[in-house]
């Protein structure tokens, strides 16, 4: 399935769900990472981790191994 | 007596989210006349005040760290909200004015529903109501205050206005506050994800009601508010792509973030802007500090005449005011580097500083977090072990307080300065920058180094575990607000004053006490001596039969292997008050008389003649001196360093472990140097 680290630039998606076995996922949901929720992937660095997505009017830096908790469609 | 009294005050605590004004609300309400006090036991920071007096509020105000949520994810942040449901010394709050961000309302309100439902008595401000203006909506105080059941205030933390209204609203609550029953405040516990969600359901659809379109730029207010309103409210409910343009991330920020954020030039960029942080850190420091030496020094002398030459004089003036002058020598630069952080961070900056470094330092073991931190090292070590509180994850913070000795702090220039004068004489000062650089290459690389060794060997230094993780706010970008930026640098230094201060104090008191004592009055011939040569005679004559050389002696079968004698062990020992005093000590050591002006050049000379009594070899050499270099670069002489470090990491281990690493590796690596060098002939 498609993870919000599978994103290309300006790649606008929807939270299906997040995957709650990763140890970060409450705080990524208390953040505002909800299902439900539109996401942009902004910026990445020349490393691709971590990447910027904006989300509810703001930007969230996350690594991409967290980001892969954030399944989109 | 006074503590009575303070309990019997009414609390009121602030509460936020990161990045929601908090602070900057605080500060407007206490001024600046607030005490940082940490939590008994433990490494988290709180501000204590009263309101300013012209509030007319007769309470305490409580400044508690950023939160999130009420569920903690760290230990700091479960010691945050143990006390904000029952302060160790001021109890339950009376009140609780939570921050809201109104841009990022969707997000904040999360906290604020959670405090809310743990039964506090709550008032909302919101903050950044000029923000969401900008996108052409407002939040209707009304309406949300209906919805949460608790008084909505709207205030600007860099205008003021709307303060009145909170000021009022807490007034109220005051007086009102014996109705308030604090024994319905309940932890709150409900942690789990689906809860989560459930909450965020809630929170959307108080959004949808909340949140007005205001027309344009035109101001609701000119034709009947209440139509206007309940029309602003329809466009939204009515149209969900509305609402998504206040979603939208500010236009400027995206324009901005193009550039600084930029896959490829964005390190570079990074990169760039911490070389000028970093060279203008010494370069507007630089006079700023000579001017405080020099004033000491002056002041120091002026009060040695006065005084006379006996013991108390001394104290006085080469203990007490040298060893002041050593603790304010350093404020120049401290202030300059949290002015630049402070502009910097106000901007927004860095946080994006932190996520662009993340990746290589999440390589040894460190977290984008580390940053910051780091960047304070340059300056003192001292401030930047208590900035890795920003740092979540345990495992990942004591690895970054460990290696923030080896970050060359500024106490290290003026031996750099000294000893690499004494390698070029005359008129090659590029080289001497050119030096300089690379001993601050080298001293970077070496903490690369050790990182990654520390973390390689991860559990037998530093024991924690905890989960990595990278999740951190990109703020807009704003301009930065010179008072904000003013009144923290204040803060800043005033904690590394009162932190640092009484320990180098400490310590530049108990070396006057060594190499004044037991012999105080010396008896030499004065015969044909000038007042000035025989105070001179009579200091050396004290210090070759103090306490002092005599550990110095004590130490000399260490030192000799290293091509040094007793007088270099016993400036060793003297920076562990601070490390700059090595210059000082050199210059008591070596005879060097205070008055004549170009001090360096004599202290070089005299230097240049001292040989090792036992040997009759040189004792400063190229090989020595490259080694002493090195050995600065590596040992951890710094009293302070150590009680912090102590303090942050909660015990002796860690304290112990930077000492013994750090300084056998420079005994090791000095050795190495001086006798290589040595072995291929230069001497």
């Amino acid at each position: 399935m498609k993870t919000a680290a599978d994103l290309k630039y300006g790649e606008k998606v929807t939270i299906d769900d997040i995957d709650c076995s990763h140890p970060s996922s409450r705080r990524i949901l208390e953040i505002g990472f909800t299902p439900g929720q539109q996401i942009e992937l902004m910026n990445k660095t020349v490393f691709n981790d971590p990447l910027a997505f904006s989300i509810r009017g703001t930007l969230i830096a996350i690594r991409k191994n967290e980001a892969d908790c954030i399944k989109v469609s | 007596m006074i503590q009575t009294a303070v309990e019997a005050l009414p609390l009121v605590t602030l509460v936020g989210p990161p990045n929601s004004g908090k602070t900057t609300l605080f500060n407007y309400l206490s001024g600046k006349n607030f005490k940082t006090v940490n939590y008994p036991g433990a490494t988290v920071e709180y501000s204590i005040s009263k309101f300013l007096t012209r509030f007319n509020i007769n309470a305490n105000l409580l400044d508690s760290p950023g939160i999130i949520s009420l569920i903690p994810s760290s230990p700091d942040e479960q010691v945050s909200i143990d006390a904000l449901y029952s302060h160790p010394n001021l109890g339950k709050p009376d009140i609780v004015v939570v921050t809201v961000d109104a841009s990022q309302l969707s997000r904040h309100l999360l906290l604020a529903r959670q405090i809310i439902d743990s039964g506090f008595n709550v008032i909302i401000a919101l903050t950044m109501t000029d923000l969401l203006a900008r996108k052409g909506f407002r939040v209707s105080e009304a309406a949300l205050s209906f919805e949460l059941g608790c008084p909505v205030v709207s205030v600007d933390g860099r205008t003021g206005n709307g303060h009145s209204e909170l000021i009022k609203e807490i007034n109220e609550k005051i007086k009102r506050r014996f109705s308030f029953d604090k024994n319905k405040i309940t932890r709150f516990s409900s942690s789990d994800n689906a809860s989560l969600l459930s909450y965020y359901k809630e929170i959307e659809r108080i959004e949808n009601k909340v949140l007005l379109k205001t027309n344009g730029h035109s101001e609701l207010k000119s034709n009947g508010i209440n139509l206007d309103a309940a029309n602003a409210q329809l466009v939204i409910l009515s149209n969900p792509e509305v609402k998504e343009n206040c979603h939208k991330i500010d236009e400027t920020t995206i324009k901005i973030d193009r550039i600084l954020l930029h896959r490829i030039w964005g390190l570079g960029v990074f990169f760039l802007i911490m070389a000028v942080t970093f060279t203008s850190i010494f370069w507007l420091a630089e006079p700023l500090m000579a001017l405080v030496d020099e004033a000491f020094g002056a002041f120091s002398e002026f009060t040695f005449n006065a005084i006379g030459n006996n013991w108390l004089g001394d104290l006085i003036a080469n203990g007490i005011i040298s060893g002041t002058g050593a603790v304010l020598v350093f404020v120049p630069q401290i202030v300059i580097l949290f002015l630049i952080l402070g502009v910097l961070e106000d901007t927004g900056y860095l946080a994006r500083g932190a996520m662009l470094i993340d990746r290589p330092l999440s390589k040894i073991g460190l977290n984008g977090k580390s940053f910051v931190p780091m960047l304070s090292g340059f300056a003192c070590a001292i401030p930047a072990i208590l900035a890795t509180r920003t740092i979540p994850n345990k495992r990942e913070r004591f690895l970054t307080i460990f290696i923030i000795p080896l970050m060359s702090c500024s106490a290290r220039l003026p031996v750099y300065a000294l000893l690499i004068a004494f390698l070029l004489p005359g008129g090659k000062s590029w080289l001497g920058g050119l030096m300089l650089a690379g001993i601050y290459i080298f001293s970077i690389s070496s903490s690369v180094i050790v990182a990654a060794l520390i973390n390689k060997f991860n559990n037998r230094v530093i024991k924690e575990v905890d989960n990595s993780s990278f999740i951190l706010e990109l703020p807009a970008y704003r301009k930065p607000k010179l008072s904000t930026v003013l009144n923290n640098t204040y803060v800043s230094s005033k904690v590394y004053l009162q932190k640092a201060g009484p320990t180098i104090l400490f310590f530049s008191l108990a070396l006057w006490f060594l190499t004044y004592f037991p012999n105080t009055n010396p008896e030499i011939n004065t015969e044909g001596l000038t007042q000035e040569v025989v105070i001179q005679k009579q200091a050396e004559e004290r210090l070759a039969t103090s306490y002092a050389s005599e550990l110095g002696k004590f130490i000399e079968p260490v030192m000799l292997p290293l091509g040094m004698d007793w007088r270099v062990g016993v400036s060793l020992i003297a920076t562990f008050a601070a490390r700059e005093v090595f210059v000082s000590s050199l210059a008591l050591i070596f005879k060097v008389t205070n008055d004549s002006d170009p001090m360096q050049q004599s202290m070089i000379e005299a230097m240049r003649g001292a040989t090792i009594e036992s040997t009759g070899e040189k004792l400063f050499t190229p090989a020595t001196i490259l080694g002493l270099i090195v050995f600065f670069v590596f040992a951890l002489q710094c009293i302070s360093t150590i009680a912090v470090s102590k303090k942050e990491t909660g015990g002796w281990r860690i304290p112990m472990l930077q000492l013994l690493i750090f300084t056998s590796t420079a005994y090791i690596f000095t050795f190495i140097v001086v006798n290589g060098l040595r072995a291929i002939g230069i001497n």
